[in-house]
C-alpha cells in the first residue's frame, strides 16, 4: 500500500483494543443513546426532522459562502474590540498562539476542551516554549495526566475506571485520591481553580462563530469554558473556520439541536455568548480577546462537492455514539482526536488518503450515523467518495489503493460483463470447493477469505437456480426480454 | 392483464441460497404474478461501489441496466442492499442528462425489494403461510435505513400462523457484515457478529429471519460456529412454509 | 499573517465556484420547533421544576421585605464570610448588599482582586431572561453586571422577577443581539467524564439557588 509512515493503520489499532474498551464504550453510549431518544421523543418527531433540517440548511449555506461569513466575522470581532488572525496550516496557528503568549510574558495556560487545539498539537508547542499548559475540562485533565488523547470527544476519559482515575490522581498529584466520583472530581475542581486563578493565559475553542456578531459560542458543562475565557487576563480562541453560522438568530437552532444529540440535555449547563473583550472598562472579563480562524485542510474539503458536507459537523458525537464500528473499538483505533463516522470523515480528508486511507473503509455502510446526525450529514455518501479516492485517485490526489485491489476489481468486473464466463466461475468455484465444504460451509479457507473463516465458516457455492428455472415445467423459456407482441 | 415480475435473483443469492430464489418463484406466482427471469443478469456492481471501485461499478451497472432495461413490468429480488443499489446509487453512476442516468432512472423506479413488492405494490401482509415457533427478525441495514423497510417485513411475518415474533435486543443494529469490511477489517467483524449471535440467543428465538443474503451468511455462520441451535434463514423460507 | 488570510479566502472564492446548489439567501430559521407563550403561572411552576430538576434549589419570596429572612437561612446553611454581588438597580430596590452586610457577611466587589471574589461562598445576581423548558437562566454581563458573581463563588444566588420568563430561545436571541456577552445557566455546574457517575460542582458553582421575587 503506497502510505505514508505515520499511516493510520485502522486495522491494527483494531487489534490492540484494550480488553475492557468495548464493554466501557457500549456502557457510555447506551447511557447518552437513551437520554437523547427520550429528549427527541418529548420534542416529537416532525419538531425534530425540522429542526435537522433547518439546522442542515443553517450549516450548509454557512460553508457555501464561507468566504463572505469569514471576512464579516473578522468584521465584527475587530470592531467588538477582538483581534483576529488567520492560520493556513497547523504550523501557523501554533506560533501565532506562541506569539500571543510571549508577548504576555506567559508562564501558565488553561485551556478548555478544544478538538481544533488537539488537531494542532498545541499543548505540545506550548510545552515546548516552557509554558505549562493545563486542560481544564475534567474528562481532558484526567487522560492528559495520563498523557494519551481523547477517547470520545465529548467524555474524553470514559474508559478509565474511578480506580485508575484515583490511582493516577495520586501518582501524579501527590495526593490522597479515594476511588469516588464526587471526591475525585473535588479534588480536580480545587486544583484547577489555583490555576485558572493565575493563569495568565485562557484558550478555548468554540462550538461555533457567529458572523453577524462576531460571536464565539463555547459549550460546556463544567464551567471550565466560562472559566478560561473570563478569568485570565488574556483569552485565545482557536477556531476552526468551518465553525460558521452565518446570523445570530440561527444559532437557536443549532442550540436546539446539539445538547440534545451529544448527551440528551435540553441545553448544556454553559452556554456562553462572547463577542470580543468586555467593552466597557469596570466590567470584569479578558483585557484583550484573540481569535484565530483555522484552516489546515478545511477549504480544500470544500472544493470537492459531495465531500463539502463533512463541514457541516457541529461535533454532538451522537455518530460515535451509534455507530456499531465505534462501539467495538473505542475512539484510540481511529489515530485521530475526533473519531467515529465523524472523525473518519473529517481525518480521512484533512489528512489525506495516503495517510487516512484506512479511515473511510473502518464502516459497514450501515447508515445509523447518517440517521442520527443533528444536521443532516450524509456521512456514508461522502464514506463512499473517500473510498473511490483512496482507490482511483481524483484531480487531487494520487490513488493509494495496492495494484492488487484494482487489478482484481478489473478481473472480477470482466467476469460479470459475460453471462458465460460468470457462469463458468460459478461452477468452477463449487469444483474447486470440493476438499474444503462439509455439510454446505467450508470452515477453513486460504488468503484472502482466510480473514472471514478465522470468526466463522464461509457457505459452500451450489448455484443450480437457472438449470432449476431451466427445467422446470411450463417454465422454460420465459425470457425477460421483451418478445413479440408482449 | 396479471403483474409481471423480472426476476433480480442477486450473485449471492445465486451462489450461496438458491432455495430461497425458487421459493420466491413459488411465492410470487401463487400470488398470481407473471414471473420472467433475464438469463443474462450476473451481478449490480454493488460489491465494486462499496469498495470504491467505481469505474467498475459503473460498467457492471450499465450492463444490469442493458439486461433490465429492456424488460417490462416489476422487477423484483430478495435482496434488500441490491435494490438499494439500484434505486439509490445508480443514477449517482451516470452523468445526470445521460442516456444511461434515464435509463437507470426509470428502471430504479420499478424495482423492489420482495417484502416491500408484496406490501406496498401487491398489497399483501398474509401469504397463507404456517411456521409455528419463535421467531426473531434482524433488520439488514440496506433494507432498513437504504429502503426504509421497517414495517414490511415485520407485517408479513405478524401474518404467519402459528409463528410467534419475539422481540430481538439491538434488532437494528448491523450484523457486522459490511461485504468487503468483513474481510478488510475481520477483527472488528467478528465482534460485531458474535455481539449479534450474543442477543439472538438471549432473544429466545428458535429462528432467526433476515432479508439479505450477506447478513444471513454472516449470522448463520456464527451461529455455527458458536454451536447454537438457533436457525438464521431468509424471511422467505419463513413466508413460504 | 496577510497572505494566509489571501490564501484561506482565495481558496474559498474558487471553491465557491465549484458545482454544488445554487447560493441563496440564509435559511429562515422562521421559529422552527418554538415554543408558544404559556400561561404564566404555568410556565413559573415549569421553570422552578426544570430546575429542581437539574438540581438547583427554588424559592419563591412574596415580598423584598421578605429577602432577609431568606438570605439569614442561606447565608447560615452555607456558611457564608464573603459575597460578591450585581449592582443593579433593581438588586438595590431588594436591598441585597445591606442584608447581607446586616448578616455579617463581607462584601467584595466584583473587580476586587481575583483571588478575593473567589474566596467568596456566595455569588448573588440578577437574572435578564428565563426559559421555562429547559430551567434556562440567561444573564448578561455590564460593569453593573459581573461575570464572576456567577462564576467563581460555591453557590449561586440568583433572583428573578416573574416579568423576565420567555417562552423559547428565540425571543431570547430576538432580544440579545447587542449585547456584547451572554451566558445561559442551566443548573449547577456537572460533568459525567468520571465512568459516567453524575457529579455536581465542578469549574463552576457547586449549587444554584433560584429565587423569585414576587410582589408581596
Amino acid at each position: 500500500m503506497r502510505q505514508a509512515p505515520n499511516a493510520i493503520d485502522f486495522r491494527v489499532n483494531s487489534q490492540r483494543v484494550p480488553p475492557g474498551m468495548p464493554a466501557a464504550v457500549q456502557k457510555a453510549t447506551a447511557k447518552f443513546l437513551g437520554n437523547r431518544a427520550a429528549v427527541v421523543e418529548a420534542l416529537g418527531d416532525g419538531t425534530w426532522q425540522a429542526l435537522r433540517q433547518a439546522g442542515h440548511d443553517i450549516r450548509l449555506h454557512a460553508i457555501r459562502h464561507l468566504d463572505h461569513y469569514l471576512e464579516q466575522a473578522e468584521r465584527a470581532v475587530a470592531a467588538a474590540g477582538g483581534q483576529v488572525h488567520w492560520a493556513r496550516d497547523a504550523a501557523q496557528a501554533r506560533s501565532i498562539l506562541l506569539d500571543i503568549a510571549a508577548r504576555n510574558g506567559v508562564a501558565l495556560a488553561v485551556k478548555a476542551k478544544s478538538m481544533a487545539t488537539e488537531e494542532i498539537g498545541l499543548n505540545h508547542a506550548l510545552q515546548g516554549a516552557g509554558i505549562r499548559v493545563l486542560e481544564t475540562d475534567l474528562g481532558e485533565y484526567i487522560v492528559q495526566l495520563k498523557g494519551v488523547g481523547p477517547a470520545h470527544i465529548v467524555v474524553p476519559a470514559f474508559h478509565l475506571s474511578k480506580e485508575e482515575i484515583a490511582s493516577l490522581f495520586r501518582e501524579k498529584l501527590g495526593v490522597e485520591a479515594p476511588a469516588e466520583a464526587e471526591k475525585l472530581t473535588e479534588i480536580a475542581r480545587a486544583r484547577l481553580r489555583e490555576e485558572f486563578l493565575s493563569a495568565g493565559l485562557g484558550i478555548s475553542g468554540g462550538n461555533f462563530l457567529v458572523a453577524e456578531t462576531g460571536t464565539i459560542v463555547t459549550v460546556t458543562n463544567e464551567g471550565n469554558g466560562r472559566m478560561c475565557t473570563t478569568v485570565p487576563p488574556v483569552h485565545v480562541a482557536v477556531v476552526g473556520i468551518d465553525k460558521v453560522v452565518p446570523d445570530w438568530e440561527s444559532l437557536t437552532v443549532l442550540l436546539k439541536l446539539l445538547a440534545r444529540s451529544a448527551t440528551g440535555q435540553k441545553l448544556s449547563c454553559y452556554t456562553q455568548f462572547i463577542t470580543g473583550p468586555p467593552r466597557s472598562r469596570g466590567e470584569t472579563g479578558p483585557r484583550e480577546m484573540h481569535l484565530i480562524l483555522l484552516d489546515n485542510g478545511r477549504s480544500s474539503i470544500l472544493e470537492t462537492p459531495e465531500c463539502r458536507e463533512t463541514l457541516l459537523c457541529i461535533r454532538c458525537g451522537a455518530c460515535l455514539n451509534v455507530c456499531p464500528v465505534y462501539n467495538h473499538v473505542g475512539g484510540y483505533a481511529y489515530g485521530y482526536p475526533i473519531s467515529g463516522p465523524t472523525g473518519a470523515i473529517f481525518a480521512g480528508q484533512i489528512l489525506g488518503p495516503a495517510v487516512a486511507g484506512s479511515l473511510p473503509f473502518a464502516s459497514t455502510l450501515c447508515g445509523a450515523c447518517d440517521d442520527i446526525c443533528p444536521v443532516k450529514v450524509p456521512i456514508t455518501r461522502i464514506l463512499l467518495h473517500l473510498r473511490q479516492r483512496v482507490v482511483e485517485g481524483d484531480e487531487a490526489h494520487p490513488a493509494t489503493a495496492p495494484l492488487s485491489l484494482r487489478l482484481g476489481a478489473r478481473m472480477g468486473a470482466a467476469a460479470l460483463r459475460s453471462t458465460a464466463l460468470y457462469r463458468l466461475a460459478s461452477a468452477l468455484l463449487k469444483r474447486l470447493q470440493a476438499p474444503f465444504a462439509r455439510g454446505g460451509w467450508m470452515a477453513r479457507l486460504p488468503a484472502p477469505l482466510s480473514r472471514w473463516t478465522l470468526s466463522r465458516p464461509f457457505p459452500a457455492f451450489g448455484a443450480d437456480f437457472r438449470r432449476w428455472w431451466r427445467d422446470r415445467p411450463g417454465g422454460a423459456g420465459k425470457e425477460g426480454r421483451n418478445a413479440p407482441g408482449a | 392483464m396479471a403483474i409481471k415480475a423480472q426476476l433480480f435473483i442477486t450473485c449471492l443469492a445465486e451462489q450461496f441460497f438458491p432455495d430461497v430464489l425458487k421459493r420466491m418463484v413459488g411465492l410470487l406466482e401463487r400470488l398470481g404474478v407473471d414471473v420472467a427471469f433475464p438469463e443474462e443478469q450476473t451481478c449490480c456492481g454493488q460489491p465494486f461501489f462499496n469498495t470504491g471501485c467505481r469505474a467498475q461499478a459503473r460498467d457492471v451497472a450499465a450492463r444490469w441496466l442493458r439486461v433490465f432495461g429492456g424488460t417490462d413490468g416489476f422487477i423484483v429480488s430478495p435482496s434488500g442492499s441490491c435494490v438499494d443499489m439500484v434505486r439509490h446509487h445508480y443514477p449517482e453512476l451516470f452523468p445526470p442528462g445521460s442516456a444511461e442516468h434515464r435509463l437507470a432512472a426509470e428502471v430504479a423506479s420499478r424495482t423492489f425489494e420482495l417484502t416491500q413488492f408484496l406490501v406496498n405494490q401487491l398489497r399483501v401482509t398474509d401469504v397463507g403461510a404456517r411456521f409455528p415457533a419463535k421467531v426473531a427478525y434482524h433488520a439488514s441495514c440496506h433494507l432498513l435505513r437504504g429502503l426504509k423497510a421497517r414495517e414490511e417485513p415485520k407485517a408479513l411475518l405478524r401474518a404467519v400462523k402459528g409463528l410467534e415474533l419475539v422481540p430481538l435486543p439491538g434488532e437494528e443494529t448491523c450484523c457486522g457484515f459490511g461485504g468487503a469490511f468483513s474481510v478488510i477489517y475481520p477483527e472488528v467483524s467478528r465482534a460485531m457478529m458474535e455481539a449479534k449471535v450474543r442477543s439472538i440467543a438471549s432473544s429466545g428465538a428458535e429462528v432467526v429471519a433476515i432479508g439479505d443474503a450477506g447478513c444471513i451468511m454472516n449470522i448463520a455462520g456464527g451461529l455455527r460456529r458458536a454451536g447454537s441451535p438457533v436457525r438464521a434463514v431468509h424471511l422467505i423460507e419463513v413466508l413460504t412454509s | 499573517m496577510r497572505r494566509a488570510r489571501e490564501e484561506i479566502l482565495g481558496q474559498l472564492r474558487a471553491a465557491r465556484d465549484r458545482p454544488g446548489p445554487p447560493p441563496g439567501p440564509v435559511p429562515a430559521t422562521a421559529l422552527v420547533g418554538s415554543r408558544l407563550p404559556g400561561d404564566p403561572q404555568a410556565e413559573l411552576a415549569l421553570l422552578l421544576k426544570e430546575i429542581e430538576g437539574l438540581k438547583g434549589v427554588t424559592r419563591r419570596i412574596a415580598g423584598a421585605e421578605n429577602l432577609g429572612a431568606a438570605l439569614a437561612e442561606l447565608v447560615g446553611q452555607e456558611g457564608v464570610k464573603r459575597a460578591t454581588c450585581w449592582r443593579t438597580p433593581e438588586m438595590g430596590a431588594w436591598g441585597v448588599a445591606p442584608a447581607l452586610e446586616a448578616l455579617g457577611v463581607e462584601i467584595v466587589p466584583a473587580d476586587a482582586d481575583k483571588h478575593l471574589v473567589a474566596s467568596c461562598e456566595l455569588g448573588v445576581t440578577g437574572v435578564d431572561a428565563a426559559l421555562p423548558e429547559t430551567g434556562t437562566l440567561v444573564l448578561t454581563s455590564s460593569p453593573e453586571r459581573p461575570r464572576l458573581a456567577s462564576l467563581l463563588p460555591r453557590v449561586h444566588l440568583a433572583l428573578l422577577r416573574p416579568e423576565v420568563l420567555r417562552p423559547d430561545l428565540h425571543q431570547v436571541f430576538a432580544e440579545s443581539r447587542e449585547a456584547g456577552y451572554v451566558v445561559l445557566v442551566t443548573g449547577p455546574s456537572r460533568t459525567a467524564d468520571i465512568e459516567l457517575t453524575l457529579t455536581l460542582g465542578v469549574h463552576g458553582p457547586k449549587s444554584l439557588h433560584v429565587w423569585v421575587m414576587e410582589p408581596g
